[in-house]
């Protein structure tokens, strides 16, 4: 595909993919992708890079992005290009006010890539699926010829979904206190796709803003097809309901899931902290009525409410614990064996809202959807998409991420103060940085996953050896 | 399979369809279960007249299913679908009272006919498949224990199977709220297998799931079962699309466009009135939607544009109206318009549209595809179906209107008029409105609303059969 001319959106391409996938906000980018109009425009405003941050972008390209390693990654062998990575969908943004999308890109080479990364300088870069052919050649492909067949098994989660109780920060903003709603996040997922479901190899990776994504690596989750999908997307969708629905998690005090049990364990350990510390759920009348709503009593509801507006200076932990006491004792007086059932299990309900991750499920279920890449920079944050160490995950602080303009500054004065040390001139740019510790775990973490290719590799030859 | 001279015939049919050796093909002396994989394809002759008669049954019987279940049919509810419409399929135990025998056969062929009729594209592929898949497992859910077993093992399906010293250490693992979620009972059988192949169970985190294992307990290995089935039924689709397209039968091929086109049912008659001495205006309340539109458009603008003329025309020719009933009535609505306009620019119209002008073709009165689909309205038009053509927004405040006040109710209809199945939304909305909609209610229609005029015939023979039963009450009561 010629870049050059201006991108023709055709109707066909709408099955092709299902839009790009970012954070909630570009929502309404999703819309354009309906429009037929020759281009694909946004509002500039929100997503401009101005010609100062594009310099900074070329940098970023020209001396950070580990293109070797991410390659290495999507190809899944690091001996020989194959159709793991050359047949694979990739979607630039072109720089500029405009949101413009360049669409089934595909690259043969590492080189190829790299080279069109630093001629385009996409101010986002998006990864599809692997088709049975390469994308690039889509023009003279007829349209059944080109099928997604594998995709990472992807999932999204994201700070706006928690903003119906975040009371430390609201809109794009986000602190280390709300963090930790994406960290319990993480471990209850990570928990569930290791134990439940086999996978090993998670690469969790920061949005640059305000959620964070998941890219299941393994090849059984590659090689799921999307009613698989949807069926994990669903087991783990234990949250239900929008904005409309106040009670969101809905529980049978006699049959609980192992994976909700485990969840609810996982949760058990931050709760008082997160919720009731740093998030102060109970603090005021507003917050506790979103809670007390999952209350399935009038008369425990009102009981705790009276109680709570004429000491509402208590803690909210002192408040919890009030209203643990309301359930139980309720729960012991009541005849009614389904009232009482539902008494017990509310307070375990109650805290899966809370902390129970809450995910996009149309990033997850379609094989076809494409995903902003780890490693882009995020077009208003200049932060870069880093991955997130997964056992480290409550540590991460989202504000100390690398931006462009962080790593431009790091690596001139490095440069400044290293001009005569040759000693050091073997260095890869990111090492002189603080880029270095993640992409030091992203190519220990592609190491793992292409260890395991090469084992299958090794057993498959050794298997046509012995036929 | 086909005729007695045409041996090719024969031979494609059966190498489409099985994944075996093509010549080696058992013939049927016998069929040991109701149930059937379908792996064998039949090799008997048939005349055309079964050929015909068979496909139709049994894409009557699809046809159904797909209303009943878009329109959220219990398990309870279509659970004998097959058997009230012509495809009926009886188990062993009731061999004394039916021809086992026939329906196996006929079961079986229909099968074969559509499966090739239905494997020429990926939509009418996955079409077939999915409701085959519906009419198996509504037929394996009701035989008995011992029959499906039975079935399992002729089949030869079998899946591994936990020891009971591995059940113990679950056991001992689990508290009892999660035995119960996974429902786990620890004396009976628990089958370990990839969660790739339940979704279903996953989905609805119905069974334990450890390490990429899903573990099954019997009460949910119809999913097991169903797995099976989908997956040989989609290879011998596929199988089947393959040669389909190098078989060039002449006497085959117009047949089973015949079988494609065919909307799944027998084509009412041009006589559609149940109804003595009709009035329009006494009818009203049994329209269906799309006329109950036009109908109130008329008393409260005294007009309607051409084409909501012509299917209003044509509907009232389908309840009975006579031309000159008809004629009187336009002019009864047309108040505003006077007498020479009238004759001048509508009367013709009308009477043309009863065959008496013009090419005198007696037309027939527009069915939902026509409606739905021939002549969309443009702007400023209000002919066509609401539930095509009303946005979301209109369309729940008309149900509104029109006394559905559940907001589940709503909401079922908006979701099939989005996935644009508008003549189920329609029966749903039928179903609803007479009070048909709850399961313990013998009256529920089993197929779509494919007609206006079959909607208001159902509504009225509704109305008649709710006051005769009324009647009875008030004798009993008295
Ligand atoms: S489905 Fe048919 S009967 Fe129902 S409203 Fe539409 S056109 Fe009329
Ligand atoms: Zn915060």
């Amino acid at each position: 595909m010629d870049i050059d001319e201006p991108e023709i959106h055709e109707n066909s391409d709408e099955d092709m993919a299902v839009g790009p996938s970012s954070n909630k906000k570009d929502d309404k980018e999703h819309n354009f992708w309906k429009n037929n109009s020759n281009e694909i425009k946004a509002n500039p405003e929100r997503f401009g890079i101005e010609e100062s941050s594009m310099e900074l972008l070329r940098v970023f390209y020209n001396r950070f992005f580990p293109y070797k390693t991410y390659c290495y990654w999507l190809n899944y062998n690091n001996i020989e290009m194959n159709k793991s990575f050359q047949n694979r969908e990739f979607n630039f943004v072109k720089p500029g006010n405009e949101e413009v999308y360049i669409r089934y890109l595909s690259f043969d080479t590492i080189e190829e890539f790299k080279n069109e990364v630093l001629r385009v300088c996409p101010k986002k870069i998006d990864i599809g699926a692997v088709f049975t052919a390469k994308p690039k050649e889509k023009k003279s492909l007829k349209l059944s010829a080109l099928k997604p067949v594998e995709k990472e098994l992807v999932f999204d989660i994201d700070m706006d979904d928690y903003d119906e109780f975040r009371t430390c920060c609201s809109g794009a903003t986000i602190c280390e206190k709300c963090w930790q709603l994406i960290a319990v996040a993480i471990k209850i997922l990570s928990a569930a796709l290791r134990e439940d479901f086999g996978f090993k190899h998670l690469l969790w990776v920061y949005s640059g803003r305000r959620g964070v994504h998941c890219w299941v690596c393994d090849e059984r989750a590659r090689k799921l097809n999307d009613d698989e999908r949807k069926s994990i997307a669903s087991y783990l969708g234990v949250i239900k309901g929008g904005a409309q629905q106040t009670k969101k998690v809905h529980l049978y005090k006699n049959s609980i899931h192992p994976s909700i049990n485990r969840a609810h364990k996982i949760i058990e350990k931050y709760f008082e902290q997160v919720i009731l510390e740093d998030q102060e759920v109970l603090k005021d009348k507003q917050e506790w009525t979103k809670v007390l709503d999952c209350i399935p009593d009038d008369n425990v509801r009102h009981r705790l409410n009276d109680n709570w507006s004429d000491n509402p200076s208590k803690h909210s932990i002192e408040k919890w614990d009030n209203l643990l006491e309301e359930l139980n004792s309720s729960a012991k007086t009541t005849k009614n064996q389904k009232k009482a059932d539902s008494l017990q299990i509310c307070k375990i309900e109650i805290m899966l809202q809370y902390l129970y991750p809450r995910l996009d499920e149309a990033v997850s279920t379609k094989m076809n959807h494409l995903l902003k890449s780890p490693f882009c920079v995020h077009p208003i944050t200049g932060r870069v998409c880093v991955p997130i160490i997964l056992e480290e995950c409550e540590n991460f602080n989202p504000m100390t991420v690398p931006t462009i303009s962080s790593l431009y500054n790091e690596i001139n004065d490095y440069d400044r103060r290293n001009v005569k040390n040759d000693r050091e001139r073997n260095l890869h740019d990111y090492e002189k940085t603080s880029l270095r510790p993640y992409i030091k775990y992203f190519e220990k973490f592609i190491q793992n996953v292409l260890k395991e290719t090469l084992a299958k590799n090794r057993a498959l030859n050794q298997t046509s050896m012995e036929f | 399979m086909f005729s007695s001279t045409d041996t090719n015939n024969k031979r494609a049919l059966a190498s489409s369809n099985i994944r075996g050796d093509r010549y080696e093909v058992k013939r049927h002396q016998k069929y040991p279960h109701a149930l059937n994989f379908y792996s064998v394809p039949p090799t008997e002759e048939i005349t055309i007249d079964e050929f015909e008669g068979f496909a139709f049954d049994r894409l009557q019987v699809l046809k159904a299913l797909e209303g009943a279940i878009l329109r959220n049919k219990s398990e309870e509810d279509i659970k004998d679908i097959d058997k009230k419409l012509s495809l009926p399929l009886h188990s062993d135990d009731a061999a004394k009272a039916y021809p086992l025998e026939e329906e196996r056969r006929k079961d079986h062929i229909s099968h074969f006919i559509l499966r090739l009729a239905y494997s020429r594209t990926v939509d009418l592929r996955n079409w077939f498949l999915k409701y085959e898949c519906a009419l198996f497992k509504l037929r394996f859910i009701r035989e008995n224990k011992e029959e499906r077993l039975a079935f399992l093992n002729n089949e030869n399906i079998r899946w591994k199977n936990l020891s009971q010293a591995e059940r113990e250490l679950m056991r001992e693992k689990f508290t009892k709220e999660e035995s119960n979620a996974c429902s786990i009972t620890y004396d009976d059988e628990l089958f370990e297998i990839d969660f790739e192949k339940v979704p279903d169970l996953v989905a609805k985190r119905a069974v334990y799931i450890k390490e990429g294992k899903a573990y099954v307990p019997t009460t949910e290995q119809i999913s097991l079962v169903m797995y099976e089935f989908r997956q040989r039924l989609a290879k011998a689709l596929e199988l089947a699309s393959k040669s389909f397209i190098t078989l060039r039968n002449e006497r085959i091929m117009p047949m089973l466009d015949e079988i494609i086109k065919y909307d799944g049912r027998t084509q009412t008659t041009n006589n559609y009135s149940l109804i003595d001495n009709p009035n329009a205006d006494n009818l009203a309340e049994h329209f269906p939607l799309c006329m109950q539109h036009l109908y109130q458009n008329l008393c409260e603008k005294h007009h309607l544009k051409h084409f909501a003329r012509i299917q209003f025309n044509l509907f009232l020719k389908g309840i009975g109206l006579t031309v000159e009933e008809a004629l009187a009535f336009w002019r009864k609505s047309f108040s505003e318009i006077d007498e020479a306009k009238f004759l001048k620019d509508y009367a013709y119209n009308i009477r043309h549209n009863y065959g008496l002008e013009g090419k005198r073709q007696d037309y027939k009165p527009l069915n939902c595809m026509s409606i739905i689909s021939s002549y969309r309205p443009n702007s400023g038009e209000i002919h066509g179906c609401p539930f095509r053509e009303f946005s979301q927004s209109n369309l729940s405040a008309k149900l509104v209107q029109m006394g559905v006040r559940d907001e589940e109710h709503i909401k079922e209809i908006l979701n099939l008029t989005e996935g644009e199945h508008y003549q189920i939304a329609c029966t749903k909305y039928f179903e609803i409105t007479r009070g048909l909609s709850d399961k313990n209610n013998d009256n529920v229609i089993i197929g779509t609303i494919e007609h206006p005029n079959e909607y208001l015939n159902a509504s009225v023979s509704n109305e008649k059969n709710r006051m005769k039963m009324n009647n009875k009450d008030k004798m009993v009561n008295k």
